[in-house]
């Protein structure tokens, strides 16, 4: 099988100042909006959507957006705006919504409304991430009580799964919502809903969720031993449903930026990607372990048997983040080895490909995606090389000739009705223009 | 308990003893208990990086002195388990009028300090007749718009110690460090749960506007006059919505700023305010 490949970007604005001149200001929380010019903002997030839109013409499995709240790490605070958005400017690549967070929505049923229509605005090529959110986005939202976050999370789940699997309307009756008539309009065109996945960064459940739905499970920035020791959980919790895990729903997140050498590779991108890990990833540990986003256990165990990450990432080097499997900076052989490394440890049949490194510019960018596409992606797949996207076939028809032959079968249960005051009882409105077909269905 | 659970290090940091334990509604609670006198009750704070429980303070002896001086840890705290059910400061009332059933006491003095404080002003609401006299020191629970609360989740930990200290923070090691390392870690992230449980969003409570009226016990509210973590507005307010109450504003001693844990700067002073006013 193929190994995916997608493209993520972070689309950060990066004109801020560096985190260490911040005192008690953080990217993720409270600095100062001022540093985000307006006008600039447009232009950044432009720039952002061009390069994934550019993501279809490489040859991508998929383009995913992301949900960055109330800062400069990402300039789009919700993942489906940018989904929908990127639905109307692409044809046929899949769209992953990495993702909306559902402790932000007040009720889970907007979620499954949005995802819903999104799967319909881009005919079934939607997939969609449910990140529980970062420990630091409670103190931005003013919604949820982190110490309520985890088990509200799997509870609005719940709600979605429902909405998705069977017919409304339903009568929810949870700990924390309470939904009298949840009826899901439209129904998402894919059947059962779009593929999920649900970034992880070490929590047993996660795992536990991700094998009893045959999700995929996206492993977030871990040690890469770590990270082992997760995918042998997630082949123990998929093995008591009876199943082994496919390698694609193992999907990795690494850092990439492809150039003619290896040294060359090095020379564009390793500034950028310092920038990005001692700014754009750098929380404070009172913000990232906010009160019970992890269990006490978890906090323990963290401490002790290592697990989160064994140094602080605003501290590591281009080969510490190497070393851990992070990132990958080399030439196109480089990059194919590397790669078939981590796809050999991990058994991932998915690649998340992140390419701008926060700030680097579109042109250096698209320079890296082209070798990408061009001389490391074919490596991984099938003779032809063709993404997934090409090989099936779109869900719903994309033609009126199409939706001829669909509307036949089966017989509708019900065709748009009216009642006329002129005599004629209720009549089917389809025909009702038409003399000869002005016919009563009933008085 | 988990794989990765560590042998307990052992508790012999400077203001530790040795709880008792009593069951209220299936929660294995624990409290402290000395002196003699009427019984007061004294609710503790919880402050990022502090370690208020698991301790005997210095102020407590002071208290003792006096009265019979019962501490007890909220659930949630110290050696107290945070039960599945805890919700809301109404649990912490009902669970706090089961103790006090449980110890055969009927109508405490009560002082609560900061978190503590809030507790103590929601039991007077709800049991207005059980409250001999009510002393809150620096007490959290109000809205004062324009001028909020500093916010107890995000102090980085240099700020932390001078805002809760005042400028001299290392005189107060002994309020800071119990057993370190990955346990203290743990045992003070357990705690934040349960104070964020309650006080994550709103971090006030509206209805104190309207049902402070409720409270009849002569009411004495301290509040530290250099507190860099409770503005005086909110004292003031707790002050002005009771009907029997006054305000006494500690004011710094020896060069000393009075900080919002003026329970550990001037343990005697705090302690005859109390006294004074449980006496009147």
């Amino acid at each position: 099988m193929s190994t995916q490949f997608h493209l993520f970007n972070y689309g950060s604005y990066p004109e801020v100042p560096h985190a260490d001149t911040l005192g008690d200001k953080t990217v993720y929380v409270d600095l100062p909006n001022r540093y985000g010019d307006p006008v600039k903002s447009h232009w950044y997030l432009d720039s952002y959507f061009d390069s994934l839109e550019f993501g279809e013409k490489l040859g991508f499995d998929g383009i995913l957006t992301t949900t960055q709240f109330g800062g400069p790490v990402g300039l789009t605070p919700t993942a489906m705006l940018g989904a929908a958005y990127l639905a109307g400017r692409t044809t046929r690549i899949r769209i992953g919504a990495i993702g909306p967070v559902l402790g932000a929505y007040s009720s889970p049923m907007r979620a499954a409304e949005e995802i819903a229509l999104l799967d319909q605005l881009t005919n079934g090529r939607l997939i969609i991430g449910l990140p529980m959110g970062h420990g630091q986005n409670h103190h931005a939202m003013g919604v949820i009580n982190p110490t309520y976050t985890r088990e509200r999370y799997w509870e609005a789940h719940a709600v979605v799964r429902k909405a998705f699997d069977e017919e409304g309307p339903f009568h929810w009756q949870g700990k924390h919502f309470q939904i009298p008539n949840a009826n899901l309009w439209p129904r998402p065109v894919q059947k059962g809903g779009p593929e999920v996945w649900i970034p992880g960064a070490g929590s047993r459940i996660t795992l536990e969720k991700c094998a009893e739905f045959g999700y995929t499970w996206q492993a977030l920035f871990s040690p890469r031993k770590a990270l082992m020791k997760q995918v042998s959980v997630f082949h123990e919790e998929a093995a008591k449903h009876g199943y082994k895990p496919k390698p694609d729903q193992i999907a990795v997140v690494l850092f990439i930026h492809v150039a003619e050498s290896d040294a060359q590779a090095h020379k564009e991108a390793d500034a950028h990607l310092m920038s990005l890990m001692q700014n754009m990833n750098r929380a404070q540990l009172h913000d990232a372990f906010a009160p019970g986003h992890f269990s006490p256990e978890t906090v323990r165990g963290f401490m002790t048997g290592g697990g989160y990450r064994s140094k602080d990432i605003s501290k590591m080097t281009v080969e510490d983040v190497a070393e851990e499997g992070w990132g990958i900076i080399g030439s196109p052989a480089t990059v194919r080895e590397k790669i078939e490394e981590i796809i050999a440890d991990l058994g991932a049949g998915k690649i998340i490909h992140v390419a701008d490194f926060g700030a680097m510019p579109n042109w250096m960018m698209r320079k890296s995606l082209t070798l990408m596409a061009e001389q490391v992606i074919p490596h991984f797949r099938d003779k032809g090389a063709k993404p997934i996207w090409a090989i099936e076939e779109p869900v719903a028809p994309q033609t009126h000739a199409e939706y001829g032959a669909y509307y036949e079968e089966p017989e509708p249960e019900a065709v748009p009705q009216a009642r006329l005051h002129d005599g004629t009882g209720v009549v089917d409105v389809r025909t009702a223009h038409v003399d000869d077909l002005r016919i009563q269905l009933r008085p | 308990m988990s794989e990765t659970q560590t042998e307990a290090p052992p508790r012999n940091w400077k203001y530790w003893t040795e709880p008792e334990f009593v069951e209220i509604d299936g929660l294995r609670t624990a409290y402290r208990r000395k002196g003699s006198g009427e019984p007061l009750v004294f609710l503790h704070g919880w402050l990022h990086g502090v370690a208020l429980t698991r301790s005997w303070l210095p102020l407590y002896d002071e208290l003792a002195k006096s009265y019979d001086v019962i501490v007890a840890e909220h659930p949630g705290f110290g050696d107290t388990p945070m039960p599945e059910t805890l919700h809301s400061f109404s649990d912490y009332v009902l669970h706090y009028d089961a103790f006090l059933r449980e110890l055969g006491i009927d109508t405490p003095h009560i002082v609560g300090h900061s978190f503590g404080g809030w507790i103590a002003a929601d039991f007077a609401i709800f049991y207005p007749d059980r409250v001999a006299s009510l002393s809150l020191i620096a007490p959290m629970g109000m809205r004062v718009i324009d001028d909020p609360q500093t916010d107890p989740f995000r102090q980085m930990p240099d700020n932390l110690a001078v805002m809760l200290f005042g400028k001299e923070p290392d005189k107060y090691k002994d309020y800071v460090e119990q057993e370190g390392d990955v346990e203290q870690v743990v045992s003070q992230y357990k705690e934040s749960i349960a104070f964020a449980r309650l006080t994550w969003n709103p971090r006030y409570d509206l209805r104190h506007d309207h049902r402070l009226a409720r409270v009849t016990a002569p009411t004495l509210v301290i509040h530290p006059a250099d507190d860099r973590y409770l503005p005086r507005s909110h004292s003031e307010r707790y002050a002005e919505l009771i009907s029997d109450a006054r305000l006494e504003v500690i004011e710094g001693k020896d060069g000393e700023e009075a900080s919002h844990l003026v329970i550990a700067q001037q343990p005697a002073e705090v302690a005859a305010l109390v006294a004074a006013h449980a006496n009147r």
